[in-house]
């Protein structure tokens, strides 16, 4: 029928026995893994494929409601998997998207064989005893911001997320898939990752994860990969990658792609 | 029949036996001939589970009409009495045989249960039983029963649905999805296979959407049918989803004429009733009246449709008053009129309308004549809303098919937008847990009991729900489900119970699940922190393993503590294959690996960088350039040492990464490096500079009170943080402390800035600006600034004035005037060069200023390599190396500054007015326009565009015919101005005058009184601080309305003493 194909832009490129299924974060599109699509063609079926909301989708299917809680967009992942007959995958998720597949892989562990997570989160806001980057004021600020002017909103917030400056590529190019979303639902979205807590739900995933980490993520100190290194369910790894900002694969693929091909091609090893 | 009874029976359940026999043995006490699904139906509806009661009642969760269930059963029993009874009485003990109808619903409830079960497919068919949901859907299937439904105003497609959904949640979900789309499937509806549980349901609303057009054409099909029928041709629409649409669409397509039906409803026109109708006693007569006119007007043409809308208006005051029922009655027996009227003859009027399901039925309660009377057919809507396998997004009870496994995570994500405390959720200890268990265990007990005394025998496959696992968990959340709302909520109380019982009992648990997750993070955290992490790439290319299969990453958890912690990362990772590497393996490694990051990092990269660059160089290095030339021109060098220094940064190939850029303004001329700084910020980030000072305030910095109580850092943080795009001046960076300059060389290597508090902030693309002096030239050039300052302020005007060229007039009046000028009386410690020297030789020639120009560059440029080199020494070595690029600035030569000035003046005067002419500016004017220049926004070429050039077009125009003008000179002279335009140069920080006087062409010459003004004002200068300057400026204002000559004497009389 094709309705999810064509309402989340899933692209299916190469071909392998194994399937990889790319997740973009928060104000980015499958664009972002231009650097690294590349490198898994030949080896693996990519399946590619924009949130709700986010690219080109249609801006009508963006249910409030639906993507208030990262269950949403759990939902349409499996949704994609079961449309497009995958019965296990290794899913990359950045961001947002980390999270998702971990929740995704709680519903279905069995669609998962792995999860890799770049610049996962559980949760952003700090509590008493947790350090997850942010206090809730500061997200009020931002969240306030993004309200009265996006435009200007952007051009502060990509370079400090990108952690690159102004004029880079990869600032511009994030500049660009974040304006592409509409602003009512990127508030939505930026709301709903800043509240989300899925910090009692690790313990649930059982399928291996690995986590890659850039060094400086402005929105995720290295403290948060070893918290869900601690708390998730099943095996994990962590790895640091000596990166600036909270897209790596897009700010420095050299650096990135290497890493998570490798986490890919391998899976953790029982001590 | 008997045996093919008997054959069937085994076909179900025990229940659904049970129901078959049950009805079989009503329609024989009716003496029925046959048992007809509608005895079946009927069975159902009276039998004690009552469940297709319940689900008829869900079937519109909006209403509780006592009325419902009984107009239902009322329904069902006229339905049967209307059933022939059997011709020749059939022997006692015989029971009616099955009809077709029935037989054929229970092949369907056979085919769907065999259908539903895929994993029991190789079992003979007769292992099949079907259940009794089963064989609820496949009676709601048949058209008698839902004619008669339809009848009591239930829509038996919505009751099905219901029935579906909730045997849908009931089942579990994780494992067996498939087999609820396949079972849920019913072949009186649309087929969808396939339909993925997981879908959006907007998503689903645009799959079903060609589905459901066809549907909406189907229906739009029928109502025209019965529109076409001389019978009960008013179609109302009962149903809960949007009939109105449906009505509408119709409506729409008659009236476009797409329908293409021939003859009577071609002409139709439509007339929408008024919502009011009933809201007056006396005006429903009267409407109905008024409508009757209007239809008599309109019918002529080909027809009426009169579209009531809702009919909710007929029913919903009923409560209120009886008065308001009675107008209700009024309103359909003069409707009732109406259409008798005009159907008489011809039938061509029409209604139509749209009504839930309890709507409709509160019209067959209190109009019993309705129906009849208004010639109405109900049209039941299937509700489409319920799909199976979908999730409804504002259900009360959404039906989550995890739910039933993943109760909490259910829970987790759909609170998340909730502000629940996470701490607060379901955490007990075991202890508190176990007794939670059991707490739960009793109520969900209790509840059941209560439900099942309400509704006695619960039929047996709600109590055990079909679930492959045997999980009590499991089965008590279905229970839960069905229960409803009230079970939920308990749960939920006793869940908080619990907690807070925990909480109370025991502490320990708490800090310690706390502490538990905070402590083994900040343990191995020290070694993820190391700083070598930040220098080098942590993965070595060794490690970078490009063999495709076999090797694995191994985890190895306990050695996170044997790690040296140097390299926190292995203690992680660790190659599957480790001990067996050699040698030449790991060259090849290296080679993949370089291959590898050559090939990603080459091409687009470099090509957009250099894109980047051109463009950059091409535009904002050269707009750039252009404005700092412009502001501070007297730092032609600096200024583009800057431009290039930014446009460098801002490429990346500064000296190190990141957004920010530190540059560093070293020098004595404060006025250029802050012009230079704030032509920075308003071409880089379009703002205006942020000025922060880190030394010991400056007294001609205004005081800010929201300064105090914050430390510098904090200032620069706050700064950041509220915009991370901007140009930040930080002010004397040489005279700030040894913490400050500590945290700021901080800030500069790691772009990041931490505040007193300890927070940080990413510096993110804010271009930072250090400036200090370091030089050791000698303080008189800095009280040069101040002096200018002082000379600038205060009221004063320029004028032009036109004299007669000749030499010893000009000097007796200097000679008169010049002992009084502040420059003079500053004396040795004043200006640093005296341009009289020079402009005396020079005042005689025509165009002069070029002879004496070359004696101050050289000047000059002595002093500014002296101060260059000076710079240099000074600058602190870390500082300097840290930075991205540092700019020495030389040091501000008032006397280069005040020749470049005159040059450019009396150069414009040469163009706009006459070559021949000259114009003479005295170096006091020089020095104000200089002081002005320092402190006003505007730039001299700007003021010279602004404000000179128009005074020498207007002064061009009263010069004296050319043949004269050899022999005059024009003069730019300063004095004091008018009480009109003192208000100017202070208040809106416009130190400059916006205009100039010129004098007027035939006004004698003799000396002006605004020179003797000027003298006074001088002398008053002399005595005195710039507070007596002021005071004396207010004098003048005060004696504003009185003659000038008055004024003088006034003040000369003043200051005397």
């Amino acid at each position: 029928m094709g309705a999810i194909e064509a309402a989340h832009n899933v692209r299916v490129l190469g071909s392998g026995d194994t399937t990889v299924v790319l997740g973009h974060g928060f104000g980015t599109d499958q664009s972002v893994w231009k650097h690294m699509v590349p490198h898994l063609v030949d080896q693996y079926r990519v399946i590619l494929y924009d949130n709700m909301g986010a690219g080109t989708t249609n801006p009508d299917y963006f249910d409030f409601d639906r993507y208030s809680t990262l269950e949403g967009y759990a939902y349409d992942l499996i949704a994609i998997l079961e449309e497009f007959n995958v019965d296990k995958c290794i899913y990359v998720g950045h961001s947002l998207s980390s999270m998702t597949g971990a929740i995704a892989s709680i519903f279905r562990p069995d669609l998962f064989h792995k999860l890799i997570m770049i610049a996962a989160s559980p949760r952003f806001v700090n509590t008493v005893d947790y350090y997850g980057g942010f206090e809730q004021e500061e997200i009020d600020q931002l969240c306030d911001a993004m309200e009265s002017n996006y435009k200007s909103w952007i051009s502060g917030f990509a370079p400090l997320v990108v952690g690159g400056d102004m004029d880079s590529v990869a600032v511009q190019e994030f500049s660009r898939t974040l304006f592409n979303m509409r602003p009512d639902i990127a508030l939505s979205v930026f709301r709903t990752i800043f509240t989300f807590d899925l910090r009692h739900f690790l313990a649930r995933v059982t399928v291996s994860c690995h986590i890659v980490q850039s060094s400086k993520d402005l929105a995720v100190p290295v403290a948060v990969a070893e918290y869900l290194h601690q708390n998730l369910g099943g095996k994990s790894i962590v790895e640091v990658v000596a990166t600036e900002g909270h897209l790596p694969q897009l700010s420095a693929p050299e650096l990135t792609i290497p890493v998570l091909l490798r986490h890919i091609q391998h899976d953790i090893v029982d001590a | 029949m008997r045996a093919g009874l008997s054959t069937i029976q085994q076909t179900l359940t025990p229940e659904a036996a049970t129901v078959l026999s049950q009805s079989i043995a009503e329609a024989s006490r009716r003496n029925h001939g046959q048992t007809t699904p509608l005895h079946v139906a009927a069975t159902l509806l009276v039998s004690p589970s009552g469940y297709l009661r319940q689900a008829c009642i869900r079937s519109h969760p909006n209403s509780s009409h006592p009325l419902q269930c009984r107009a239902l059963e009322l329904c069902f029993s006229v339905a049967l009495e209307r059933l022939p009874t059997a011709q020749n009485a059939v022997a006692p003990g015989m029971e009616p045989p099955i009809s077709n109808a029935l037989m054929a619903a229970l092949k369907r409830a056979q085919a769907h249960q065999r259908r539903g079960c895929p994993e029991q497919q190789q079992q003979p068919l007769l292992a099949v039983k079907v259940e009794l949901d089963q064989l609820i859907i496949s009676i709601l299937d048949d058209p008698s029963v839902s004619r008669v439904m339809r009848e009591a105003g239930f829509s038996s497609p919505a009751v099905k649905a219901t029935i579906e959904q909730s045997s849908t949640s009931s089942t579990s979900h994780g494992h067996h999805h498939h087999h609820h789309h396949l079972m849920l499937c019913n072949p009186g509806q649309h087929p969808l296979t396939n339909r993925n549980a997981y879908l959006n349901p907007r998503l689903q609303q645009g799959i079903t959407g060609k589905i459901g057009n066809n549907q909406r054409i189907d229906e739009i099909t029928k109502l025209l049918e019965i529109m076409l029928r001389s019978k009960k041709k008013n179609p109302i629409l009962v149903g809960d989803v949007e009939p109105e649409a449906i009505v509408k669409e119709l409506l729409k397509k008659l009236e476009n004429k797409e329908l293409g039906i021939n003859g009577v409803l071609n002409n139709v026109q439509v007339i929408s009733m008024e919502k009011g109708l009933l809201s007056d006693t006396n005006q429903v007569r009267a409407k109905i009246k008024e409508l009757g006119d209007v239809i008599e007007s309109r019918i002529g043409i080909g027809g009426v449709i009169l579209d009531l809308g809702d009919l909710k208006w007929i029913v919903e005051q009923q409560h209120q008053q009886q008065g308001i029922s009675e107008n209700g009655r009024m309103a359909l027996v003069e409707m009732a009129k109406l259409l008798a009227r005009f159907n008489e003859d011809n039938n061509k009027v029409w209604l139509i309308g749209t009504a839930t399901c309890e709507t409709y039925l509160r019209c067959q309660v209190y109009h019993s004549t309705m129906e009849n009377d208004w010639d109405l057919q109900a049209v039941p809507m299937a509700s489409r809303s319920p799909m199976p396998g979908m999730f409804p997004s504002n259900s009360l009870e959404p039906l989550n098919p995890l739910n039933a496994v993943q109760t909490p995570l259910s829970s987790l994500t759909r609170r998340v937008c909730g502000n629940v405390d996470p701490a607060q959720r379901t955490t007990f200890c075991p202890q508190c847990s176990e007794n939670y268990e059991k707490e739960l265990e009793k109520l969900l007990a209790a509840i059941e009991k209560s439900f099942n005394e309400a509704q006695p025998s619960l039929p047996q496959w709600l109590q055990n729900a079909k679930l492959n696992t045997t999980d009590a968990k499991i089965a008590d959340r279905s229970q839960e489900k069905n229960q409803g709302v009230i079970s939920k909520q308990k749960i939920q109380e006793l869940q908080k119970k619990w907690r807070d019982t925990c909480l109370h009992l025991h502490p320990n648990f708490h800090q310690m699940s706390r502490a538990d997750r905070i402590s083994p993070p900040t343990l191995s955290m020290t070694s993820l922190y190391d700083t070598n992490l930040l220098g080098r790439p942590i993965f070595q290319p060794t490690l970078l393993t490009a063999k495709p299969v076999g090797e694995i990453l191994q985890l190895n958890p306990n050695k996170v503590t044997n790690i040296p912690p140097a390299s926190p990362v292995r203690t992680d990772l660790v190659l599957g294959r480790k001990r067996t590497e050699s040698t030449p393996e790991k060259f090849t490694h290296d080679d993949q690996a370089k291959e590898f990051l050559g090939c990603i990092s080459s091409e687009p990269k470099t090509k957009l960088l250099d894109k980047f660059a051109n463009a950059l160089d091409a535009d904002t290095y050269k707009k750039l350039l252009k404005r700092l030339m412009e502001k501070a021109w007297w730092q032609a060098e600096a200024a583009s040492a800057v431009a290039s220094a930014v446009a460098r940064c801002r490429l990346g190939s500064g000296k190190r990464r990141g957004g920010d850029i530190w540059l560093l303004f070293a020098g004595p001329d404060r006025v250029g490096k802050k012009k230079m700084a704030s032509v920075l910020a308003e071409q880089i980030c379009g703002t205006s500079l942020i000025t922060i000072c880190l030394g010991a305030r400056r007294d001609d910095e205004e005081s800010d009170t929201n300064v105090r109580g914050k430390t510098a850092i904090d200032r620069i943080a706050e700064a950041v943080r509220r915009n991370p795009f901007s140009v930040i001046m930080l002010d004397d960076v040489d005279e700030a402390d040894v913490l400050v300059r500590g945290s700021i060389k901080r800030a500069i290597e790691r772009g990041r800035l931490t505040d007193s508090h300890g927070r940080e902030v990413s510096l993110g693309n804010a271009v930072f600006v250090l400036m200090g002096d370091w030089s050791t030239s000698n303080p008189k050039i800095s009280s040069d600034e101040k002096k200018l300052a002082s000379i600038a302020s205060g009221s004063w005007q320029f004028r032009l004035i036109v004299r007669e060229k000749s030499a010893k007039r000009r000097v007796n009046w200097q000679d008169e005037d010049r002992p009084l000028k502040p420059r003079k009386e500053a004396g040795p410690a004043g200006l640093s060069f005296d341009l009289n020297l020079a402009v005396g030789g020079e005042y005689d020639k025509t165009d002069g200023s070029h002879n004496s120009s070359d004696l101050t560059i050289d000047n000059e440029d002595e002093l500014g390599l002296m101060n260059r080199n000076l710079c240099i020494t000074s600058v602190p070595h870390d500082l300097l190396n840290n930075v991205d690029d540092s700019i020495v600035f030389k040091s501000f030569d008032t006397a280069f500054v005040l020749q470049e000035i005159k040059k450019t003046i009396t150069l414009k005067f040469s163009m706009i007015a006459d070559e021949n002419l000259s114009l003479e500016v005295e170096d006091d004017v020089l020095e104000k326009i200089l002081g002005g220049l320092l402190h006003d926004q505007t730039s001299l070429e700007e003021w010279i565009e602004k404000v000179l050039a128009p005074s020498f077009d207007r002064l061009k125009a009263r010069l004296p015919p050319s043949d004269e003008r050899s022999s005059s000179v024009v003069r730019l002279v300063v004095e004091s101005s008018d009480p009109g335009g003192w208000n100017k140069s202070n208040g809106n920080g416009d130190w400059l005058p916006s205009s100039i006087l010129v004098e007027q062409p035939n006004c004698p010459i003799p000396l002006p009184v605004s020179s003797l003004s000027l003298a006074v004002h001088t002398r008053s200068l002399r005595c005195s601080s710039l507070q007596r300057s002021l005071l004396a400026a207010r004098r003048f204002r005060g004696s504003a309305l009185q003659p000038p000559e008055d004024a003088l004497h006034r003040s000369t009389h003043h200051t005397q003493p």
